[in-house]
């Protein structure tokens, strides 16, 4: 590793000023980021109230069922049209931003949308929860929770890989304060966001988390978020069930996820103004809440009553599933700023409570009760969606304290990720990003060689010719040019060919056009280094040239040794992150 | 000021005692017993020495609609109420507004506001003590396994017999929640959908046949003295009382205690309103608190009177022991949320009258 330190800055080569300064920012950031997290649920739980969205304020309004009903049309509709102007007409990306946006910032290097942008997505997303929208809070928790570590990056602290630690550290602070879950929180950050596990990351991430849990629950005393009761599974067969209502949770998952892609095509496709599309989600979702108020908002309620026997009959729970399914996709679809973590959560111990009445229907097997199952289905569905088995297994066990639970919720996280990953993706934010281009099925170093463009290695200075000068007046200019490779472009600028006078001239009054090779391999501004690599395979030649996409003209040329030793350095800095200690 | 005008100010300085003392009681309304009496001990007899204002007691059993019946009628001044009936009652109009400029500061030039427990002013109320809704249980009853929470309250196969209940919907319908394993953070939210009072009565069902009702606090505790009901609920001073006077074989069960503010209430019939202030500064101070707590355990609703409170009066216990907000007793607690109450009275009225008279 000698070698690898004589590279980095100065400064950075001292361990002792990495650790220090790493973890003080880590509890900084932990710090900020539970206390921006508790003021934004806070702010939606404010709202909720204020607005006539939670059961608790609606039924002391029980008397003026005008003012409900009203409320209820009104409310998620109204909201959609302020996040469609706070997104579309002040948002400079005019959409909002969720995890797949940190995965992008964090898995390629780039940089993450302006704070402006971020704040305007938390801003919207906080009205989205505010005003009853079915979508979720954690999304942009997460958001918000890298968005802030990112902050820090500004300082230049001159700490190799400053900027994915620090995103990290933001959202194992947000998970671990939202969810008061601290160990949940540094494994999210670890598995879903940064996808290596490396001391480096490891210490500061911890550090995080656990300031976000001290924040959370020594200082405001947050309750945790889902306690049960659950005396323990009964029968062994249970588990064969529990991991078919895994494999039954994935077809769920899937069906979601393919759903929510589905209504954003809809919406791009249809001819609703883009500041109104919110509004109309926001409508159908208040029409639905008129018979069912389950759908509105996160949904606290209708989550407890799922582990509770009789709460619901079997086709109301049928019913809530497709309804929730439809509208979360709707609602995240047609613009609303908000998650699918909790829609999914509610959405899976809804499908798991369903399938224990179904099972305890029949009256062909005792079962061990409602809860087990409602939460295996929880854990199975969420998991699916956001890719993340290890990080829903350590929910489960942090929020409900319960070991036998958390064993149940293992083998069906387990089974419906397996099924979800292969026939589908391994969750909806790597699909999303697959779908701009940033494909992370083919590992870190895909995603890394993919952001990398090829452009960035252009060198100008290769000499070039018209397609009718004499072939030795251009190997002479070729010859004293530091590159013997002579382009040879027609009148528009177009390439041409290429001309290397060490293949031999041969008649050096001949036009150039007559003795010049046809090139073989082009590239533009838009080639990576992932499609550069590809390409290079079976390539013959030192140099490629690059045209101009849209003119095709001439641009440059790269050579075939810059590209290798852009590779290189491209692996062996993730390497390197992933075998950091300090 | 001009010469007349303190001439006139000077004549009415002189006609307001003697118009006071024409008619020098103030009329005070409680809920009788022992809590009455540990009042007129703790509270009334000292005022009237210290002011020489008479108290005139009077006695109900809560509610909105006494105090718009009686009040006018009965001369009533000052009314000992439940936090969520004053608010709906001052919604009404019925009482009085109270300034928390009225009430004494405490003696560690500490203000008023300060000292109370949060929440304890009012439009038209101030808290005066933190009261507990509990369930007691006969000793003799259940001479093995004793009840412990309140699911233990709904189990008729492991804990059989009569199951003591206030004809109300307060209360008993959070119980069936918790017993169903609802954590107490989420009780009133869940009982806040119709989904929620649904299974709330459904837990109450289970219990069909072995319910008895009562109206008058004070019954609770003679049901299980006299083997009516092998469980009660009530007010955790009631209980109290009976095990120290009476030595009544009661324990009570903490779990799931649901507490409340008591409070003072000026009401708007009132003619006398100067007194009723006077009183109410009276009953209020760190004193009068922490006197009444060392004869009822109530728990007073300022920090400066909890820590005056000692032993009891009588038998020694140390009654802070015994307060519903001791630390012991409060880890499984719904701190109760007179707003919500107030304002879905109705509704649950409404359901439980209906589940009654199903029942």
């Amino acid at each position: 590793m000698t070698g690898n330190e004589q590279t980095l800055p100065r400064a950075a080569g001292n361990a002792f000023y990495r650790i220090s300064t790493m973890t003080v920012c880590a509890l900084v950031i932990g710090l900020s980021v539970s206390l921006a997290a508790i003021a934004f649920v806070e702010a939606v739980a404010w709202m909720n109230n204020a607005l006539l969205i939670s059961p608790r304020m609606r039924v002391q309004f029980d008397g003026s069922q005008w003012l409900i009903t009203a409320a209820t049309i009104l409310v998620p509709a109204v909201g959609g049209l302020l996040v469609g102007v706070l997104l579309m007409k002040l948002s400079p990306e005019k959409r909002p931003l969720g995890p797949a946006d940190v995965l992008r910032g964090v898995q390629t290097a780039l940089p993450l949308p302006s704070g402006r942008a971020g704040l305007l997505s938390t801003l919207a997303a906080v009205t989205s929860l505010g005003f009853g929208a079915s979508v979720g809070q954690y999304g942009p928790l997460v958001y918000l929770g890298a968005m802030m570590g990112n902050v820090l990056d500004r300082l230049n602290l001159r700490i190799p890989n400053f900027a994915a630690i620090a995103m990290s550290c933001g959202v194992a602070a947000a998970i671990s304060t939202a969810f008061n879950a601290p160990i949940a929180g540094m494994v999210f950050a670890h598995e879903v966001v940064l996808r290596h596990y490396s001391i480096q990351a490891f210490a500061p991430t911890t550090v995080a988390a656990a300031t976000g849990y001290v924040v959370a629950n020594v200082i405001f005393e947050r309750d945790a978020l889902f306690l049960v009761q659950f005396a323990g599974v009964q029968h062994g067969y249970e588990f064969v069930l529990f991991g078919l209502l895994g494999l039954l949770a994935a077809g769920v998952a899937i069906g979601f996820m393919r759903l929510t892609l589905r209504c954003a095509d809809i919406a791009m496709r249809s001819s609703i103004n883009p500041v109104l599309r919110p509004a109309c989600a926001g409508l159908a979702v208040g029409i639905t809440a008129l018979w069912l108020p389950d759908v509105m908002g996160v949904g606290q309620e209708a989550l407890r009553f799922a582990t509770i026997e009789g709460a619901f009959q079997t086709w109301e729970l049928g019913l809530l599933v497709i309804a929730k399914i439809g509208l979360t996709a709707l609602c995240i679809g047609f613009g609303f700023a908000g998650g699918v973590f909790s829609p999914a959560l509610l959405i899976g111990i809804l499908f798991g409570a369903l399938c224990w009445m179904l099972v305890d229907a029949t009256g062909l097997v005792a079962t061990s009760g409602i809860v087990a199952y409602a939460i295996c289905g929880m854990m199975a569905v969420t998991s699916a969606v956001i890719g993340a088995p290890l990080t829903t297994i350590l929910i489960v066990f942090e929020l409900t304290r319960n070991y036998d639970l958390t064993i149940a919720a293992m083998v069906a996280v387990v089974f419906s990720n397996l099924v979800s990953y292969r026939v589908y993706g391994r969750s909806l934010f790597d699909v999303q990003l697959a779908r701009k281009g940033v494909d992370l099925s083919r590992g870190r170093d895909g995603a890394r060689l993919s952001a990398k463009l090829v452009s960035e290695l252009v060198v100008e200075d290769f000499a070039r010719c018209t397609l009718d000068e004499p072939a030795g007046k251009v190997a002479r200019r070729g010859s004293s040019a530091p590159r013997s490779e002579v382009f040879v472009l027609d009148q528009n600028a177009h390439l041409a060919g290429v001309f290397d006078p060490r293949d031999g001239a041969g008649d050096p009054a001949a036009p150039v056009s007559s003795v010049m090779e046809p090139v073989t391999l082009v590239f533009d501004e838009t080639t990576t280094l992932s499609d550069a690599m590809r390409q290079l395979e079976g390539f013959v030649g030192d140099v490629i040239p690059l045209v101009d996409a849209k003119s095709n003209r001439f641009a440059g040329a790269v050579t075939e040794a810059a590209i290798i030793k852009a590779y290189l350095r491209a692996t062996h800095d993730l390497r390197r992150e992933e075998n950091a200690t300090a | 000021m001009p010469l007349h005008r303190i001439f006139i100010a000077v004549i009415l300085l002189c006609i307001v005692p003697v118009c006071s003392r024409a008619d020098e009681t103030v009329t005070v309304v409680s809920w009788g017993g022992v809590y009455e009496a540990a009042q007129r001990r703790a509270i009334y007899d000292p005022f009237t020495r210290a002011t020489g204002i008479k108290v005139k007691a009077i006695t109900y059993s809560g509610g909105v609609a006494a105090l718009e019946a009686r009040a006018d009628a009965e001369g009533w001044d000052v009314v000992d109420m439940i936090e969520d009936q004053a608010i709906s009652a001052c919604d009404a109009g019925l009482l009085a507004r109270v300034d928390v400029h009225q009430i004494a500061d405490a003696d560690q030039s500490i203000a008023a506001l300060d000292d109370f427990l949060p929440g304890s002013f009012r439009a038209c109320s101030v808290a005066q003590n933190v009261y507990s809704t509990v369930f007691a249980f006969d000793d003799r009853a259940f001479l093995g396994e004793k009840p412990t929470n309140v699911a233990d309250f709904f189990d008729l196969e492991r804990f059989p017999g009569n199951r003591a209940l206030q004809r109300s919907p307060d209360v008993i319908l959070e119980w069936a929640l918790m017993a169903e394993g609802v954590p107490i953070s989420q009780v009133y939210d869940l009982l806040s959908t119709d989904r929620g009072l649904r299974l709330a009565f459904r837990k109450l069902e289970s219990l069909k046949g072995s319910i008895i009702w009562w109206q008058d606090v004070g019954t609770p505790a003679e049901m299980l003295s006299d083997r009516r009901a092998v469980m009660a609920s009530g007010y955790n001073g009631r209980f109290f009382s009976a095990k120290q006077t009476t030595n009544a074989p009661i324990t009570i069960v903490w779990d799931g205690q649901v507490t409340g503010y008591e409070v003072w209430a000026i009401s708007h019939a009132s003619r006398h309103q100067d007194m009723a202030q006077k009183f109410l500064r009276f009953a209020t101070a760190p004193q009068q608190m922490a006197a009444l707590a060392e004869l009822i355990p109530y728990g007073p609703a300022r920090r400066s009177a909890l820590s005056r409170v000692g032993l009891h009066w009588k038998t020694g216990v140390p009654m802070r022991d015994h307060l519903p907000t001791a630390p012991q007793h409060s880890n499984r607690a719904l701190y109760g949320d007179s707003l919500w109450y107030a304002r879905t009275k109705e509704l649950r009225m409404k359901r439980f009258e209906a589940w009654l008279s199903g029942y």
